[in-house]
This record gives C-alpha cells, sequence and structure tokens, in this order.
C-alpha cells in the first residue's frame, strides 16, 4: 500500500487522519477498499451517505427499484425531482456530487442465486441494506462463502436489529436457521416504518462497515443489537456458532446451488 | 415472571411486557406454555404445525439464548428476564 493522499484529500479527509486510530493509512484503506450496499432504500440511504463522506473508493450499489413519492421520508439520498428513476441512478447522482473520490458501481438488478455469489466475491465489505428475508439468506449464505464480512440491518416500525456476520463469527443462520414463512412477518408497505428508524440502523451498519475496512474496534460479531425507538433503548445479545448450521458448521455447503430462496429459504439436509 | 416480546410478537400479545404465572423451579418452557395459552394468536405465529417452537423464534433468558444450553428445559431462577423474539427484514 503506498500512501498516495494528495493535498484535497488532505483537507478533505483531516478529521480522519488527525486521529491516531484512522489516520493516514487508514485513510488510505477506505481509498483503496470497497463495500457493495444491497439495497438503496431506507437502510441503504445512510450508508451510502456516510461509506461515500469518508471515501471508501469504491461502492456498489444493488437495486432494481424506482425511486416512489413514499419512499421520500426516509430514503434520504432521493429527491422529489428522482421520482421514477433507477435507485441505483439516484444513489451515483448523490455521491458523484458529494465526493469525486468515489466510484460507484450500479447494478441495477435483482440480488439472485445466478448474480449474488459473483458480486459479492467482489468487494472487501457487503452492507445488507435489503428488504426481504429471501435476499438477506443469500448475502448471509454467498458472503460466507466466500468470506465476506456483511454488515447486516433489519427493521420493524420502530425497531431495529444489527449484527457483524464476520467468516470467523456465527452467521445470521446460527442465529435464525431459516426465514419465517412469506407472509408471516409482515413488511414496511403494510405495517409502515418511522422515517428516521433507518436512518438510525444504517449508520451503526455504516459504523461497522468502517471498522471492517479499518480493521480496527470490536464489531457486533456473535451479538444482536436490539434498538427500539420508542423506549429509546439498545440492548445487545450474545449469540454463538452454531455446530449444526448448514452454512458456518461442522458440515457446511460450499455453494448455493438447490437452495430455495423464496420460502423459508431451507437447505435440504 | 415477565415476558419481553419484540416486533410483531409484541402486537400479536397486544403487549411488550407481558407478566406470567412461573416462579424459580419451572422452566422456561413452563413459561412459554403460561404465554402462550394467555395469548392464543401468538401461539399460533411462533408454534408450528407440531406445536413445536419455530426455528426463527429465539428464547433468552437474561440476555443469554437458551437454546446454546439446556434449551426449553432451562430452570429458572427467580427475577430471569425472559424475551421472545423473531428475525425483521425492513429495510
Amino acid at each position: 500500500m503506498s500512501l498516495s493522499l494528495d493535498s484535497t484529500q488532505l483537507d478533505r479527509y483531516s478529521r480522519h487522519i488527525i486521529m491516531d486510530e484512522v489516520g493516514p493509512e487508514g485513510q488510505q484503506k477506505l481509498l483503496d477498499g470497497s463495500a457493495l450496499v444491497v439495497g438503496a432504500g431506507g437502510l441503504g440511504a445512510p450508508v451510502i451517505q456516510y461509506l461515500a463522506a469518508a471515501g471508501v473508493g469504491r461502492i456498489g450499489v444493488v437495486d432494481d427499484d424506482v425511486v416512489e413519492r413514499s419512499n421520500l421520508q426516509r430514503q434520504v439520498i432521493h429527491a422529489d425531482a428522482d421520482v421514477g428513476i433507477p435507485k441505483v441512478e439516484s444513489a451515483k447522482k448523490f455521491v458523484e456530487r458529494l465526493n469525486p473520490d468515489v466510484t460507484v458501481e450500479a447494478h441495477e438488478t435483482r440480488l439472485d442465486t445466478d448474480n449474488v455469489e459473483e458480486l459479492v466475491a467482489d468487494y472487501d465489505v457487503v452492507v445488507d441494506a435489503s428488504d426481504n428475508f429471501p435476499t438477506r439468506y443469500m448475502v448471509n449464505d454467498a458472503a460466507r462463502i466466500h468470506d465476506v464480512p456483511v454488515a447486516h440491518g433489519a427493521i420493524y416500525k420502530f425497531e431495529g436489529q444489527v449484527t457483524t456476520l464476520t467468516p470467523d463469527g456465527p452467521c445470521y443462520r446460527c442465529l435464525f436457521r431459516e426465514a419465517p414463512e412469506p407472509g408471516t412477518v409482515p413488511d414496511c408497505a403494510t405495517t409502515g416504518v418511522l422515517g428516521v428508524l433507518p436512518g438510525t440502523v444504517g449508520c451503526i451498519q455504516a459504523t461497522e462497515a468502517m471498522k471492517l475496512l479499518l480493521e480496527t474496534g470490536d464489531v457486533l460479531e456473535g451479538r444482536l443489537l436490539f434498538y427500539d425507538a420508542m423506549d429509546m433503548t439498545f440492548e445487545t445479545v450474545p449469540y454463538r456458532e452454531n455446530p449444526d448450521c448448514p452454512v458456518c458448521g461442522e458440515s457446511a455447503i460450499d455453494s448455493i446451488e438447490g437452495i430455495e430462496y423464496s420460502g423459508g429459504c431451507t437447505i435440504a439436509d | 415472571m415477565e415476558w419481553k416480546l419484540f416486533a410483531d410478537l409484541a402486537e400479536l400479545a397486544g403487549d411488550r411486557h407481558v407478566s406470567v404465572d412461573a416462579d424459580a423451579g419451572d422452566t422456561v418452557g413452563d413459561a412459554l406454555d403460561e404465554l402462550l395459552s394467555a395469548h392464543p394468536p401468538l401461539a399460533d405465529r411462533v408454534l408450528d404445525d407440531d406445536g413445536d417452537l419455530r426455528d426463527h423464534i429465539n428464547v433468552l433468558r437474561n440476555g443469554e439464548n437458551v437454546f446454546a444450553d439446556d434449551g426449553l428445559e432451562t430452570v429458572l431462577d427467580g427475577g430471569d428476564e425472559l424475551a421472545l423474539f423473531p428475525p425483521v427484514s425492513g429495510g
């Protein structure tokens, strides 16, 4: 790694560079680093915002939706004039305005079993900011197979769950082996969501992604953080590797081939 | 003994905190039975067709996952805090 910060960068990132915990070396790691943000919605918006501001050099954004007016109450990178355009395009436009050091790779597609492994393996860190169980299980499984850490966050009305899935720690299936059957847990469109909630949760995910890239601090490995916006409480609960886990246990899978992600995301024994 | 419920489980029970008739010496399973018999919609949500707890529902006792050790057979102490949580998927 060669230090090649120019004078504009020394200025832009001066509040990072001045700290021992980041310094010029840490800033260089961020500039040389890459993150795949799965979903450019409520969680993805603050993640993209802060990773781009921090100078994470290459940010992939996967989303196949277009901006809708009902998104704007919480998806803070999209603006009124963006309604109708693809979210990845709006995200790219936002980042280009914010920081010329960052390259956005816009993947206007839905993550599926045909593209997930290639996408995940191409980045240093994955941030799961998706909005459905099939994508979340697919990200967990593919990232584990390719040893890529995942900053996971998910929300429900006034509550959030955040955890970090490192290649050496327990995975999402150690905590929740299978997904609830479709229709069991209502989604945001049905239940509503407090606009600022994904801001808080997404910022925690961005924090974890930064620490993973900087290789510093203690991430939420083996810990699930519950955030309750109504009570304004944060609680962390430890969880362990499950030796019988089909993805990271003793007889772990080495391919996602054959896993049916449309229902309970079950892996056959 | 008091249960703390998360996400849609709290909505089905009508409250985030639910007291049940279970004491030191009873098991986590006993406290769960008490909770679910008082709240049938919650029972429908967390139990499968065989009456077993669904794979994606987690039970905590004092902030530790009970399935890491004795599961629902875990014997309760006075003042234990119990919690039941599902995964959420919103983004």
